[in-house]
């Protein structure tokens, strides 16, 4: 009997269009909406040089820049101010250096730098980038040894990337509104259809029929973290790295907004205020707990709130396992709140959705 | 209590009710109720809304809790033991559905599988000509089919006692009098079927007895036949002349009662109602030949329950 009431459990909450686009299909839109959002950054400046590279000083300038990884260089010979500005406004380019040689030998010649990139630390990057390369061009054209010579390389060491701090929280965040609107939005369903009723009129025993809607829900959250998972990874999150502890965590923290869909079916009455219910409980707890910024940037006012959240502490367990190379039991403080919302909410839960009123 | 057959006397019992009670706060939705339904009859309870149907059905469900009073049902007292009591019935509750994103076999296996007897789905879905639709979700099926679906899920334990509430509200005709087949089919299996109704002909074409309830009273409770039989007067008949009959003579017809005489389009038309057809009849015809009149029409109607339910309520139960 258990295996037929299981199964039918599930079958219900696979077929419910709803129910699946809480579980798949908003978090996999975010993902992509993340990922999208990360690759905007764009990692090369284009940069338009107005200058003559028949000139000495022309030619060093212009393969001195073009030794910078991040700059796409292209010569314009002849470039106007005006004509440079149009090309910024076009897009066509973000930084142009006008170099004009002097009018009378022996004075220097002057190059203009106009940059237009919008991004303050963006700008003063680029500008230091170049500055530092007309420095090297001159001390190399005026021949004058240097007092330091200083060499850089790339560390191999590990930086979050903006989207490999979201995944995690999308996934939470996911299974968060999957458990809360999915659960809820069923047994109001339940409930305001009569099966209920009916299931009342039968010899199960209300708390089996209650544990196979919960059962069916957690193993559709354990599919639903798995599927979730492998597309974060493969777009680039690195989920994978939290292992097993990854997934225990997610499935356990998802237990506790189970039962808080349980609480919101049982307080609430009606489909339509259910459903809104249980969005205005989860759309800002998404927001507060971090789902996709750090929870440092919010404002210290409501920095207390945001430390007594159940999704706070999932996800903050999540990314310590998946981008930190943490262990489940360094995450014991985190599970310990968890665990405090589990019982908290259980019992609320049992006093809540009361069977025999259906 | 009109009716005499409030203990059926053939078979044994198989729901015995003594002063069954039921109160919301100060609102008795039953007032004391006594009766028993035996094995293999059809058992009709009519009422009004409000009348205390669905609660006497929950009650004896084992649903309800009662306030007082006690019920066995299958020999099990369902105040004490519901869910020994839900093993063994099948129930179709009015306005309850089923999980509407499964099939109707799937439905069928999942409430099987919460008894330890239970019927071949296809089998049962066969009984009530949903077999092609098997493999349908609910939501696809009209409401003639869902209430034959409902009927057929009450069934799945393969139960000795039935209880449908309501089971032809809000159908067309045609699908009613499919609904009273599968009802009889029912009882011709075996089981016995306790079923609530606020339709006076459902009840007549159905039940062996009936059960009248009113304000939470059963105040009649007897065969349709029983109930139409302890009926003052019974038949209602109307007589239609070319010329207008004596009206102090036709007052003195034995057994006439609640006389009346107008003109119509059609003649003069007399009616009354009467404690024995034949007689009254005969009185009529005899009353018109000695006035030289001849009789246009002359129309006998029995009673109903309808009639026997404003007798003992002193209100109608349609309209």
């Amino acid at each position: 009997m258990t295996g037929t009431l299981l199964g039918a459990s599930v079958k219900m909450v696979i077929r419910d269009r709803q129910s699946i686009f809480w579980a798949l299909a908003f978090p996999m839109i975010i993902l992509g909406v993340f990922r999208l959002f990360s690759f905007g950054g764009g990692t090369t400046t284009n940069i338009v040089v107005a200058a003559n590279t028949q000139t000495p000083a022309g030619a060093a300038l212009v393969r001195a820049l073009g030794d910078v990884s991040f700059l796409k260089v292209r010569t314009e010979p002849g470039l106007t101010e005006a004509q440079a500005l149009e090309e910024l406004t076009a897009r066509r380019a973000d930084v142009a250096l006008l170099l004009v040689p002097s009018a009378n030998p022996g004075q220097p010649a002057t190059a203009e730098l106009i940059d237009a990139i919008n991004d303050p630390i963006g700008s003063s990057v680029t500008t230091a980038a170049i500055r530092s390369v007309v420095d090297g061009t001159n001390l190399a054209l005026t021949g004058v040894p240097r007092a330091i010579e200083l060499t850089s390389r790339t560390a191999r060491v590990r930086r979050t990337t903006f989207f490999q701090f979201a995944g995690p929280g999308i996934i939470g965040m996911g299974l968060m509104t999957f458990a809360t609107i999915s659960l809820a939005g069923s047994l109001s369903r339940y409930r305001e259809e009569g099966v209920l009723r009916r299931i009342r009129a039968t010899p199960l025993p209300p708390w089996r029929f209650f544990s196979s809607v919960l059962g069916a829900h957690v193993l559709v959250s354990l599919a639903q973290v798995l599927l979730l998972a492998v597309v974060a990874q493969l777009l680039g999150a690195h989920v994978f790295d939290g292992g097993l502890s990854f997934i225990l965590v997610a499935v356990y923290g998802t237990v506790i907004f189970l039962n808080i869909g349980v609480i919101i079916a049982g307080r609430v009455h009606g489909r339509g205020a259910v459903e809104g219910a249980a969005n205005a409980v989860t759309m800002p707890m998404m927001f507060l707990s971090g789902s996709f910024f750090p929870t440092t940037s919010l404002p210290a006012a409501v920095q207390p709130l945001v430390e007594l959240l159940p999704l706070t502490h999932m996800l903050h367990a999540m990314r310590a396992l998946a981008l930190d190379n943490e262990s489940l039991v360094q995450q014991w403080p985190a599970l310990l709140v968890m665990t405090a919302w589990m019982a908290g909410t259980l019992i609320l839960a049992r006093f809540s959705f009361a069977f025999a009123d259906a | 209590m009109p009716g005499a057959a409030g203990e059926h006397p053939t078979a044994g019992a198989v729901i015995t009710a003594r002063g069954l009670v039921k109160r919301y706060g100060s609102l008795a939705a039953l007032d004391g109720l006594s009766f028993t339904v035996s094995a293999g009859e059809i058992f009709g309870i009519l009422g009004p809304n409000g009348a205390g149907k669905t609660t006497l059905v929950e009650i004896l469900e084992g649903l309800t809790p009662v306030t007082g009073g006690t019920a066995s049902v299958l020999g099990i007292e369902v105040t004490e033991q519901p869910q020994a009591v839900k093993a063994r019935i099948g129930v179709q509750l009015q306005a309850a559905s089923y999980h509407q994103y499964l099939t109707l076999r799937e439905i069928l296996d999942l409430f099987g599988s919460f008894y330890p007897r239970r019927a071949d789905p296809v089998e049962l879905l066969r009984r009530v000509h949903l077999e092609d639709r098997a493999e349908s979700r609910m939501r696809t099926l009209s409401g003639g089919m869902r209430q034959r679906f409902s009927i057929v899920a009450a069934l799945v334990n393969q139960p000795d006692l039935v209880f449908f509430d309501e089971p032809t509200a809000g159908l067309d005709p045609e699908a009613r009098l499919d609904l009273w087949d599968i009802v009889r089919d029912v009882r011709a299996q075996g089981a016995t079927v306790v079923l609530t109704t606020h339709y006076m002909e459902e009840a007549e074409a159905l039940c062996d007895r009936v059960a009248f309830m009113n304000q939470g009273r059963m105040v009649a409770l007897d065969t349709p036949q029983g109930l139409i039989r302890s009926l003052n007067a019974p038949y209602r008949l109307t007589l239609t002349t070319a010329h207008p009959l004596d009206e102090a003579e036709v007052r003195g017809i034995p057994g006439a009662l609640e006389i009346s005489q107008e003109l119509t389009a059609d003649g003069f038309v007399v009616r009354m109602r009467a404690r024995s057809a034949p007689s009254v009849a005969t009185a009529l015809t005899t009353l018109a030949q000695r006035a030289g009149t001849d009789v246009i029409d002359l129309a006998v109607e029995p009673g109903t329950l309808e009639d026997v339910f404003l007798s003992v309520t002193g209100r109608r139960l349609s309209g």
